[in-house]
């Protein structure tokens, strides 16, 4: 392109082309998607099928999640490193995936540390709360638990989807999250054993198909 | 009556590279030289009299010791960007 005057017109067309190719020279690679989509899909059917078939791996198969983190944080980074330019979407998108990782964690705290420090208040004050068999009279010990917390994961899962789907317009994201409500629904009726196999499905439907079509379009570009 | 055209804005290069820029955040050199498809030189040029003009900001930094220069248009920058597109328009309005 050289220094030259141009007419009405063709400053214009100009404007409207160098537009179009800033538009046209953005494409998520979908890592992270895949990724988390993966390791979501990954723990809630291990757990679904733990309770469904009787058998334990022997620790927490959630743990799983911390250990996806730091590959995470290492793509996002070297993507970033590598990206030639930042459109105003994409400063947007991280912004919301970044409030969804704060919400999430602290959701995990929330599970984490609520039921144990209600016990203890509860002891501190000289009570305690507990079960009776109405068939056979036993008495037991009753712990606090945060009912189909699931439920309030599918909802979270949903939110960075949705938001990101909206405002790069992007249908298979729109559509993962709204898959993702509809789980929240059922999950609201079922047993711990279903919700495990509705957030198994979530990683699916919200994450890893949405990722493995931006990684096809990804690569269709890097070919042409 | 018709406002005059702004100079700086009314040349294809600089006219392109504030295109570019004002559907980005920010873009890096190479990748508004790429689009363009102008020189290293010539680019240079044009983009140190957007700066001059303040309708854009150049950032320089380095990534894996290697030289970075990032742009970003300002608010001066799309306001003369806006009242530009305008004046083109009202001129296109009138043939």
């Amino acid at each position: 392109m050289e220094e030259k005057e141009l007419n009405e017109k063709e400053s214009l067309s100009l404007i409207s082309e160098m537009i179009q190719k800033a538009k046209s020279s953005f494409h998520e690679s979908g890592t992270s998607a895949i990724l988390w989509g993966s390791v979501t899909a990954v723990c809630g059917l291990l757990s679904f099928a733990q309770v469904q078939f009787g058998f334990s791996l022997g620790f927490d198969v959630w743990l799983l999640i911390f250990v996806v983190i730091i590959p995470q944080i290492y793509i996002i980074i070297k993507e970033r490193k590598n990206k030639l330019f930042k459109t105003y979407q994409a400063a947007a998108t991280d912004n919301v995936w970044l409030v969804y990782a704060i919400s999430i964690s602290a959701i995990a705290f929330y599970q984490n540390i609520v039921p144990g420090i209600s016990d203890k208040l509860m002891l501190d004050e000289g009570m305690q709360l507990l079960q009776k068999n109405i068939a056979t009279g036993e008495v037991k010990d009753y712990h606090f638990f945060i009912p189909s917390l699931s439920s309030v994961y599918l909802i979270i899962y949903a939110f960075p989807t949705i938001a990101t789907g909206l405002i790069n317009k992007f249908k298979p994201m729109i559509w993962g999250a709204v898959v993702c409500y509809a789980l929240f629904f059922i999950s609201l009726y079922t047993s711990f054993k279903y919700d495990m196999l509705m957030l198994g499905l979530a990683g699916i439907a919200n994450w890893l198909i949405p990722g493995l079509i931006l990684r096809d379009r990804y690569n269709k570009n890097i070919a042409c | 009556m018709f406002k005059d055209l702004d100079p700086i804005l009314h040349s294809q290069l600089r006219l392109a590279v504030m295109s570019l820029l004002i559907s980005v955040k920010e873009a890096e050199f190479t990748f508004i030289r790429e689009k363009t498809n102008a020189t290293a030189g010539n680019l240079s040029v044009q983009i140190q009299k957007l700066k001059d003009a303040g309708y854009i900001d150049v950032i320089k930094k380095f990534n894996k010791n290697y030289p970075q220069t990032i742009c970003k248009i300002t608010k001066g920058g799309v306001k003369a960007f806006e009242e530009y597109v305008n004046s083109l328009q009202s001129y296109l309005g009138k043939e």
